[in-house]
């Protein structure tokens, strides 16, 4: 009985998991070209196979994209691109959580006449598409003396990222009963207070995931970064846009490559790092006391 | 010092009111205790005196003084949840101390009122745990020490055992009762539970739909109610109601296939009033085995055909027709037994001398 059950169970199982090593194979696959292709020189790239593993490793591409490849005019590199990316993301990333939190706790725990209907009207800004707040935005940038700054951009991160982060906060507090911040207030606690000592603590999930989602969508985000950066402002996915579009001489696969990875590198590092909190915070319910 | 005043206090939310002209003066040091059918307004009314919710219109004085307008840690006031409304990423040292800490009471004078709070709750051991490692009485528990951390003037407890099972309820009850003896603060609690009413309260307010029915000591409430939804309301099993003519200030009532004339301490009542017909209600206790050596005035013996019988261990519930109305009699178990024996038909013993009667329009007390 347990015998033939096994031997069902064998088959069923190799069937799964062939089809799973296939597609994943499939997927890694683009991945696997891509580091492959950073380490090889140019010489190899052009004879050899593009499945093959490198002959010679070399960090040339590598060291070429962090420091002196060309991204139109200027040969530095990523580098200068990635700092500003760094300064764009870090405050634009922090202001729009913490402006979230705060939105959310109040929409969800300090009700007052027309919060539902401000809820409504900000889950609206989910859904309006970058196009549209183009042309408008950039003239308010304009006037208010932040065209083509570093704090222009984080200032339109921080506006469009609002809507998520209420969303976020207010759907994971409103789960909490308001029993609490009732006590808490005849325990004597005031409005920040309560939100510091009694929802603050129980909100590391979804501070996780909120920053996870804002982190990758302002590092990914190529559309506001081409409109509204300067020269100096551009972020990492303009720049590397421009690299791989400067061809002095022939083109370097090996750089470019190298130089999506560096771009890309940020976010993987953030879903390893954080991903475990992020499948528990989209998954967690109400807090129980 | 906690005496309470609601003086008028109307509560509407949008245009549905919920509370309509509350009027309590609960004295000082009082045990008040809140009944009504689940959404009657009982929490909003808690939460009014909290200042948790806003008055429409009306007024609150806490110890003489207008707390109207108090925000809730002004109002000196503690509270005790249904759902206990335990901080979870607390433990329980800090549950209890947080109201002390928003206070500014210094750490080492907040410790010591934790010990001591801990230790009359017998909860010393649980100091360290988080909320979710407590089971329900202890959490119980914690809430109650919560509240009395503060030694606060007035104590508001919103259905704060009906999360029990009957055991533990039983038992917190009666430490609820100790404690308010012990310290004699003053305390507005909320239940549906009727035993719970009887036992602990000084005096009962029965609130129907934002209306208080009645307000008075336990006894006032069971044997003189104020209509016929607090009698309805008050009393497990639930009073008895008969529809009866009255002729010459008797009323009759018909079981079993024979007419009765009931006789009532208050005839002259019913002949000044001038009705008709009347509704009688009588509690349950009041029909008993036939008792041949007990008889009085207002005291009847009947026979009744008995349709059911429900033993409740001290007692057996018997039900039958009275002008074709079910009621409810209770018997002694023996009686019961044999009730079911006897081809059902049973002598019983009515006793009218608590009778009272109810207009049968407006279910109010005919007096
Ligand atoms: N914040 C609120 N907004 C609108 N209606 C409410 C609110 N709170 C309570 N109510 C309504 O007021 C009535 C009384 O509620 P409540 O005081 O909680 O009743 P109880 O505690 O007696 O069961 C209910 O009909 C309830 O729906
Ligand atoms: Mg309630």
């Amino acid at each position: 009985m347990s015998h033939t059950f096994a031997n069902g169970f064998n088959a069923g199982r190799a069937f799964i998991y062939a089809t799973l090593v296939f597609f994943a194979l499939l997927y890694i696959s683009p991945l696997y070209i891509i580091l492959t292709t950073s380490f090889k020189d140019i010489e190899e790239i052009r004879s050899g196979n593009l499945l093959a593993l490198p002959d010679e490793p070399t960090l040339y591409a590598w060291i070429k994209a962090w420091g002196s490849a060309c991204t139109g005019s200027d040969c530095n590199g990523l580098a200068p691109f990635f700092w500003n990316s760094i300064r764009i993301v870090i405050p634009a990333v922090l202001i729009s959580t913490i402006i979230g939190a705060l939105n959310g706790y109040v929409l969800a725990q300090w009700r007052f006449r027309g919060s539902d209907m401000l809820f409504g009207a900000l889950l609206f800004g989910c859904f309006i598409p970058f196009q549209v707040i183009l042309l408008p935005m950039s003239i308010l940038l304009g006037k208010m003396g932040l065209a083509n700054t570093i704090s222009g951009l984080v200032m339109v991160h921080v506006i469009y990222g609002i809507a998520f982060t209420t969303l976020f906060f207010r759907n994971y507090y409103v789960a909490i009963p308001s029993d609490l911040t009732k006590a808490a207030k005849l325990d004597g606690a005031g409005f920040f207070s309560i939100f510091t000592n009694v929802f603050l603590p129980m909100s590391t999930p979804i501070f996780v995931v909120t920053i996870i989602w804002q982190f990758t969508q302002i590092w990914n985000d190529f559309l506001f970064g081409v409109v509204y950066s300067g020269s100096g402002t551009q972020p990492i996915t303009v720049a590397l846009n421009n690299l791989v579009n400067t061809s002095v001489g022939g083109k370097e696969y090996n750089v470019d490559m190298a130089a999506a990875v560096i771009a890309a590198l940020p976010t993987l590092l953030v879903y390893v790092v954080a991903g475990k909190y992020f499948v528990k915070g989209l998954t967690a319910g109400a807090v129980k006391g | 010092m906690g005496a309470i005043d609601i003086i008028n206090v109307t509560k509407s939310f949008g245009d549905t009111p919920v509370l309509k002209n509350i009027n309590l003066n609960i004295k000082d040091g009082e045990f008040l205790i809140l009944v009504g059918p689940s959404g009657c307004g009982k929490s909003t009314l808690m939460n009014t005196v909290a200042g948790l919710e806003d008055v429409t219109s009306g007024q609150i004085n806490i110890a003489g003084r207008d707390v109207t307008n108090l925000s809730p840690k002004n109002r000196d006031i503690a509270m005790v949840f249904q759902s206990y409304a335990l901080y979870p990423t607390m433990d329980v040292r800090r549950n209890i101390s947080f109201g002390l800490e928003m206070r500014k009471v210094p750490k080492k004078e907040r410790n010591q009122t934790v010990d001591r709070i801990a230790d009359l709750l017998q909860i010393s051991h649980l100091l360290d745990r988080k909320p979710s490692q407590l089971s329900g009485g202890q959490r119980q528990r914690v809430a109650m020490g919560r509240a009395l951390a503060r030694s606060p003037k007035v104590f508001l407890l919103d259905e704060p055992l009906s999360n029990l099972d009957a055991k533990l309820r039983v038992e917190m009850r009666m430490e609820i009762k100790k404690m308010h003896k012990r310290l004699g603060t003053t305390i507005i609690y909320v239940t549906h539970d009727q035993i719970e009413a009887m036992t602990l309260a000084d005096r009962i307010a029965v609130l129907s739909e934002g209306i208080v029915q009645q307000f008075g000591t336990p006894y006032e409430i069971y044997n003189d109610p104020a209509n016929r939804f607090v009698a309805d309301f008050m009393g497990s099993p639930a009073m008895n109601f008969i529809e009866c003519d009255i002729e010459d200030g008797r009323l009759i009532v018909e079981t079993d296939g024979q007419d009765y004339k009931f006789e009532v301490p208050d005839r002259d009542v019913l002949q000044k009033s001038g009705l008709k017909r009347v509704v009688l209600g009588l509690r349950p206790e009041m029909i008993t085995e036939a008792k041949p050596d007990q008889k009085r005035q207002f005291t009847q013996e009947i026979s009744m055909l008995v349709e059911e019988t429900e033993p409740m261990g001290a007692d057996t519930m018997v039900t039958g027709l009275w002008n074709s109305t079910e009621i409810q009699g209770r018997v002694s178990p023996e009686a019961g037994h044999a009730a079911k024996l006897n081809d059902k038909h049973t002598l019983l013993h009515v006793d009218t001398s608590k009778a009272v009667f109810f207009h049968l329009e407006t279910g109010e007390r005919v007096r």
